[in-house]
């Protein structure tokens, strides 16, 4: 799916506003095909990234490139990338149909492979009713956007995006304003339509659920720099740092000291593990998911806490296992009652070492 | 006892409202009954009549004046619908702090006293050696109707969703292009009113008129001249032709603010 040609190549993007850098020295590359997600909470710099690659900011430093040619100087209305705003930005004096049509209308008609203004007209609306189809929003062409809901003029805004063919689609958090259940119905539509017009997709989201349901390659971004980029199970299963570790899932992050190759020592305890290629007691943050936690017997754990509290989210159980020099969030499908002793293993393969921050 | 004192109190409240209400349209509703009174004296009734409405519409001065006051106030309000539409699109782009100093500045010429404006534009003309007249006037109610339409637009921009013009260009519009064809339809609502409320302004401006043209006159400095020699009922059937049409102008003014109010 996802080809080894680089579309657009990012190199030492620096950004301000003002006194605030919003950006640090970005560098990254987007593949032909791929879906790759910019994820950060709130003010990490992922909207301003995204609004430089859509050419309605400019960056202070570095260059953008697209299939290697400098993009920079490209004003917006000819790059071939279109957005999927944030809130929507339909033109509420226009309707579905025409909402839709707008990019095609101002195209010449040999751009859209015909030859008389007639022929045109036909074209586009052979176009916008597919478009309308594949969003599955036929028969509202005639709608007024103040009749749909927020779903619907979702559906809109990616029609009207995707109808120019473009090569790349930037969509800023354009499943915010949805309910969850609608949301998460929208990641597997979008997830499939991508797949399906083979067009490069560049999120942006500050939600992980999300990001990993969807993505090929994710971004993590924080304080305007990237933190990782990997494939979601890479990020989730080996966080770079404690920040990624923090932000996407949960986790028990602690600090630990490498004894040697595959032997950590954390609160007191020497844990096996599979990192290699720290230094001999190397200070280390290490972090365990509650998922990864084994409640067993007193007697054969390898720390033991007293359960302070018990949450059911449904599927689990999240429990607070006090082990004296440390709070573990542990998630189980068997519940254990507030107040009792229970035993705690967790594999090797479990522990993730990451370093310490600078 | 509470029960007396709350009947007291909304019988004061509506004394007063009534009190208010009686000096602010008693005096016109007395002009509008006299311009239908057949004796020209104002102590009298002798009777209903719309002679002088018909004697209105013979006057030649009286013509010739509502000629020039809806020349003046079309063209005033075409031209100031454009300057003060593409002022507020200026301002609303540029960086806060010099947009907050232009809108002040913008402010003032509607607090300023008629006066005050009217007789720094005539000694501006003077001064600039262009003879007081028409061309001069329609200068004038330019320059006092720009404002109005400029804070009819403003909001309706400042309301506006900030990535619209953005998705414009994202769309392929050219900068020029997604003014007229994204950003003025959005603000049209803003603009109708604004040049309902130039049109109004202008129909019924005195003052500024007096003073910045002496060759053309417009309705009203015919009632102000014709009232220095002695008011004769017609133009009380003036000033109530201009008072209805004022009005109605403002109703319909009111009753899209309240609409656009809903639609938001």
């Amino acid at each position: 799916m996802v080809q080894d040609t680089r579309l657009i190549e990012l190199k030492g993007i620096s950004k301000s506003f003002g006194d605030t850098q919003v950006l640090h020295n970005i560098d990254l590359y987007i593949r032909k095909c791929e879906f790759i997600t910019l994820l950060g909470p709130s003010g990490c710099g992922k909207t301003t990234l995204l609004r430089i690659i859509g050419g309605f900011e400019m960056p202070d430093e570095g260059s953008v490139l697209f299939e290697g040619a400098d993009m920079l100087p490209v004003p917006p209305y000819k790059r071939r990338i279109n957005t999927v705003f944030q809130k929507y930005a339909l033109f509420s004096h226009l309707n579905v149909f025409d909402n839709i049509a707008f990019g095609l209308n101002l195209k010449e008609p040999e751009a859209l492979g015909v030859k008389t203004r007639r022929q045109k007209k036909e074209e586009i609306a052979r176009r916008v009713n597919r478009m309308l189809r594949l969003v599955k929003m036929e028969g509202y062409e005639k709608r007024s956007i103040d009749q749909l809901s927020g779903g619907q003029q979702q559906r809109i805004a990616i029609a009207r995006a995707l109808v120019n063919e473009p090569e790349v689609l930037l969509l800023d958090e354009p499943l915010g304003a949805l309910d969850l259940k609608l949301r998460k119905e929208m990641q597997v539509e979008l997830k499939a339509m991508q797949q399906q017009l083979g067009i490069t997709f560049i999120y942006v989201t500050h939600d992980q659920e999300e990001a990993l349901t969807m993505s090929d390659t994710v971004v993590v971004l924080n304080g305007g720099r990237i933190q990782q980029i990997g494939e979601p199970k890479r990020i989730y299963d080996e966080p770079k740092n404690a920040f990624v570790a923090d932000f996407i899932g949960e986790s028990n992050i602690l600090s630990g000291v490498m004894k040697e190759d595959c032997l950590v020592e954390m609160l007191g305890v020497e844990f096996q593990c599979v990192d290699e290629g720290f230094g001999k007691d190397e200070p280390v943050d290490v972090v365990v998911r509650p998922e990864d936690i084994m409640i067993v017997g007193t007697d054969v754990g390898m720390l033991t806490g007293v359960v302070e509290s018990v949450i059911f989210k449904g599927v689990h159980y999240e429990m607070m296992v006090n082990t004296g020099t440390m709070r573990w969030k542990v998630h189980s499908t068997t519940m254990q009652p507030v107040g009792s002793r229970v035993g705690m293993s967790i594999v090797p393969f479990n522990i993730h070492i990451m370093r310490k921050e600078a | 006892m509470v029960r007396r004192r709350r009947r007291a109190s909304k019988a004061f409240k509506i004394t007063y409202l009534a009190l208010v209400l009686a000096f602010l349209y008693v005096p016109i509703a007395i002009m509008i009954a006299l311009s239908f009174n057949a004796s020209v004296s104002r102590a009298e009734w002798t009777g209903f009549t719309l002679d002088w409405y018909r004697k209105l519409f013979h006057s030649e001065a009286i013509i010739s004046a509502l000629k020039v006051t809806l020349e003046v106030a079309v063209l005033a309000t075409a031209a100031s619908t454009v300057l003060g539409t593409l002022g507020a699109i200026g301002m609303y782009s540029m960086k806060k702090g010099w947009a907050t100093i232009l809108t002040n500045v913008s402010y003032l010429p509607m607090t300023t006293p008629d006066i005050v404006t009217g007789v720094s534009l005539m000694l501006m003309f003077v001064f600039m050696k262009i003879p007081l007249g028409k061309g001069t006037m329609l200068m004038a109610h330019i320059a006092f109707d720009t404002p109005y339409v400029l804070f009819s637009v403003m909001p309706r921009l400042q309301q506006m969703n900030p990535n619209l013009y953005e998705a414009a260009l994202d769309l392929g519009c050219h900068p020029l292009k997604a003014l007229y064809k994204v950003i003025l339809p959005e603000v049209m609502p803003g603009v109708v009113t604004g040049a309902l409320l130039a049109f109004t302004m202008s129909l019924d401006d005195f003052v500024i008129s007096y003073f910045t043209s002496s060759t053309d006159q417009n309705l009203s400095m015919i009632v102000y001249s014709a009232a220095r020699r002695g008011v004769e009922p017609t133009m009380y059937a003036l000033s109530t032709l201009m008072f209805l049409c004022i009005l109605m102008l403002l109703l319909v003014v009111n009753r899209r603010s309240r609409l656009e109010d809903m639609s938001n």
